[in-house]
């Protein structure tokens, strides 16, 4: 098979500390918590009562009333990130081929809201009838990537893939692929969740919620954060960009997915398929591990997941594990599920273009466990080539993906 | 396709029978659909008519009872599946270079995820196991599989809605000629479930009547069904070092969107469809003449059956027609899965399994009714989903 090139023209990001690039990035540069009281659901019977949401997003702003109420949120975020990116992309109505433009999608919740909503309503009083008649049509995850394709007027595959929080770079590497294959030109490939109560609930009962704020890599970590958000990127060959002109704003090297067929829940202490997943996307993506000049963290703030990590990070990296910058953006997100890595893999473009990697915050406490350079607290000037970006997930899911400043053709 | 990829082992769960032999007798013999009042823990308000894995599928008998008593009807129905006849596949590699899982459903355990839902309501949020919890992703059954056999090289769910198993075996087939890994097992999987069964009958798609008639000039609704088929997608050299032959070859398959269907139902121009098979024929190299029947997805919703008809009888004109919902019933995104299942058991018996019953045909198309001799050499499976996907694949038969 040819090996394209295969480059980044667009960005989109819906997140807790910034809806859009350029509010993301102030945010994420001043070290801004955006894990605080949640607002959306009633939290006095649970545990913990902190989360990641998005408070800025207005349905409004971009969907008429009849397009709001035809998707769930998860929808409206996939879409409104999806318009940001193709804006940043420079991509307009016509300017492409629609036959030719495919979306690939993750996400661990798809649309729970609309089950959510309907199941309260039945089991509060209500009956058969609370079953909503669009639950069909509206619930199944794969309306994220059909409403992209839909509202945004695209013909070419629609897909979405599951692998719950590591379904981003899942997403990302499948649209590498289908370019590669000559099944597409151009990709809108990312993630989307929406805050969900399921989700609430099922980490607070795993006890795998922090009480406060999300500190990854601390020694005194005591969980992750429940959150939502949204990233998109334009992913298209090199030749694709070139011929229109695009600002081409990173390379995608390549992916590596695999698992640790290990536990449901919890990560394989001994980091197998991380490193698994890891050393394909080395492989893939032609580069050495000595050529990685930082590693965007799966990062969840959980005791197991953190220090699975460090041992991954130096089973990759050899001596350079302990040194390599290897941060948390999810100390700020807090878990934004599948979107996670989608927003982590915009998130790496924009450090790679500014030189600067984003911080760990809430970090105080060293853990020998976790005995790598986590960025602590503040935003580091230095000098980025390359770069990976992990996501592991519930039932094993390992991945992998990396990214690179462009260097010309 | 230069590169065309091997199907060298099945299986499959169906409303006609668990396993592959079972199902096979079980077309012949014509499967209908039970009714079905109480159901894992709920009850209908009435009657509800359902194509289910027939009550000789016991999950604690295929797969032993220890660790089943937290798994949810989806991931005991794959575990299921891969046990009666496909474990083979995974016992001569190192985990990391095993067949890879890629699976599609439309909803995973809707059953699961609403339960765990309704107990947090019912209980309160203090008091739903936490184990459970991990049912609710929609890519468990896959995660549970890729533990009970050891396979760390991929762990893939799909969720295209109803052409999810499609979505799988395009994947795989992708993820293959891509070069990240030589085999995969790929298909679909969905559980008949309470909350989706209500969903479809709130929302008037499922038959009155209480039966399944593809095409029928008459059809008024679907009968929800649920399965599992799986096949061992893999590359010539992967197959010849196992020491397996090809049932089938994946010669072509393509994807399209028509973003004018979705919220309100299907668009009649069907043009995305149209495209995809159009695409599908062009990646294998043939004609419409040289297909030997189509496998459709003709449910007996007569407004996503018409965008089939439109289809088939603009590309093929009097190809025969097979209708296997007629018995299996609509199964979402394990469908376009039970679909091949079915065309390869056909094409090897060498006849096309009828409806199994006589009515008038709406659309210009060649329903077969009755079972009907065939020398199948290649086959197409069409999908097109009412949020507006459309997929289509060929399979070539071995000789």
């Amino acid at each position: 098979m040819e090996k394209k090139r295969i480059v980044v023209t667009g960005i989109g990001l819906i997140t807790p500390i910034g809806t859009g690039e350029k509010a993301f990035w102030a945010a994420a540069i001043a070290s801004e918590n955006g894990v605080r009281p949640i607002q959306s659901i009633d939290v006095s019977d649970y545990k913990t009562k902190t989360g990641g949401e998005v408070l800025d997003f207005n349905s409004s702003d971009w969907f008429t009333a009849e397009e709001s109420s035809s998707m769930g949120r998860s929808s409206q975020f996939a879409v409104a990130a999806t318009r940001m990116a193709l804006a940043d992309a420079g991509i307009s109505d016509g300017t492409i081929d629609p036959w030719r433009v495919a979306v690939s999608m993750g996400t661990t919740m798809g649309e729970p809201q609309i089950l959510d909503e309907s199941v309260r309503k039945k089991y509060t009083g209500g009956s058969e009838e609370s079953i909503p008649a669009d639950l069909p049509r509206q619930y199944p995850c794969g309306v994220i990537p059909a409403n992209i394709s839909r509202m945004l007027g695209f013909k070419g595959p629609s897909v979405i893939l599951p692998a719950a929080c590591a379904a981003g770079n899942y997403a990302i590497g499948y649209a590498m692929d289908l370019i590669r294959l000559g099944r597409a030109d151009v990709v809108i490939a990312g993630g989307s969740d929406p805050f969900s109560s399921i989700a609430f609930t099922g980490f607070n009962r795993l006890l795998a919620t922090t009480k406060d704020v999300c500190r990854p890599f601390d020694k005194e970590r005591n969980g992750m954060a429940v959150s939502e958000g949204a990233g998109i990127l334009i992913i298209e060959s090199l030749e694709h960009a070139l011929a229109r002109k695009a600002r081409i704003r990173a390379e995608l090297l390549g992916y590596g997915i695999a698992c640790d067929a290990f536990h449901m829940t919890t990560p394989a202490e001994d980091g197998c398929g991380g490193i698994l997943a890891s050393r394909k996307a080395l492989d893939h993506a032609g580069v050495s591990p000595d050529s990685i000049d930082y590693v965007c963290a799966h990062g969840t703030g959980t005791p197991a997941n953190d220090k699975s990590e460090a041992v991954i990070a130096k089973t990759v990296f050899g001596d350079r594990g302990t040194k390599i910058p290897m941060s948390s953006i999810k100390s700020m997100l807090g878990h934004t599920m599948g979107a996670a890595s989608a927003i982590e893999a915009a998130a790496c473009i924009l450090m790679l273009e500014n030189d600067t990697v984003l911080p760990t915050i809430n970090y105080e406490n060293p853990d020998p466990l976790c005995d790598i350079d986590c960025v602590p607290n503040k935003a580091r000037s230095m000098k980025l080539q390359t770069v990976m970006s992990n996501a592991y997930a519930f039932a094993g899911n390992t991945s992998a993906i990396i990214l690179s400043k462009f260097k010309g053709e | 396709m230069s590169d065309r990829l091997l199907l060298t082992a099945m299986s499959c769960a169906t409303p006609a029978g668990f396993g592959l032999e079972a199902t096979t007798a079980g077309l012949a013999a014509k499967t209908k659909p039970c009714s079905i009042k109480n159901y894992e823990f709920h009850s209908f308000d009435e009657e509800v008519p359902a194509y289910l894995i027939p009550q000789s599928w016991d999950a604690a008998t295929v797969l032993g009872k220890s660790g089943l008593r937290t798994k949810d009807r989806s991931t005991k129905l794959l575990l299921s599946t891969i046990e009666t006849g496909l474990k083979g596949i995974f016992s001569d590699r190192a985990p990391e270079k095993k067949p890879g899982l890629s699976i599609g459903t439309a909803f995973g355990s809707v059953q699961s995820i609403g339960d765990f839902l309704s107990d947090s309501i019912v209980s309160g949020v203090n008091a739903v196991n936490p184990v459970l919890f991990a049912n609710t992703v929609i890519n468990s059954p896959v995660g549970n599989a890729n533990i009970r056999y050891e396979i760390k090289s991929l762990s893939a769910t799909s969720s295209g809605t109803f052409n999810a198993g499609l979505d799988a075996m395009i994947y795989a087939a992708d993820h293959i000629r891509s070069g990240h890994h030589d085999a995969i097992l790929a298909g679909g999987l969905e559980e008949v479930s309470y909350y989706t069964t209500l969903g479809f009958k709130r929302s008037g798609l499922l038959s009155k009547a209480a039966s399944s008639r593809p095409f029928a000039s008459d059809a008024d609704g679907v009968i929800c069904g649920e399965g599992c088929a799986l096949f061992l997608i893999e590359t010539a050299k992967s197959a010849a070092d196992a020491g397996r032959s090809a049932i089938a070859y994946i010669s072509g398959y393509a994807q399209t969107f028509d973003p004018n269907s979705g919220v309100r139902g299907f668009n009649p121009d069907a043009e995305a469809a149209t495209v995809a098979v159009n695409q599908a024929l062009a990646m294998a190299g043939l004609t419409a003449s040289d297909i030997s029947f189509v496998a459709s997805g003709a449910s007996g919703n007569p407004a996503s059956d018409a965008i089939e008809a439109t289809v088939i009888s603009s590309i093929f004109g009097n190809v025969p027609v097979a209708a296997y919902k007629a018995q299996f019933g609509e199964s979402y995104g394990a469908a376009p899965a039970l679909a091949v299942a079915a065309a390869i058991i056909d094409a090897k018996r060498g006849f096309i399994t009828g409806t199994g019953s006589d009515y008038k045909v709406s659309g210009n198309v060649n329903l077969v009714k009755a079972d009907t001799a065939v020398n199948a050499k290649h086959v197409l499976v069409t999908s097109f989903s009412c949020d507006g996907n459309c997929a289509a694949l060929i399979l070539s038969m071995a000789d």
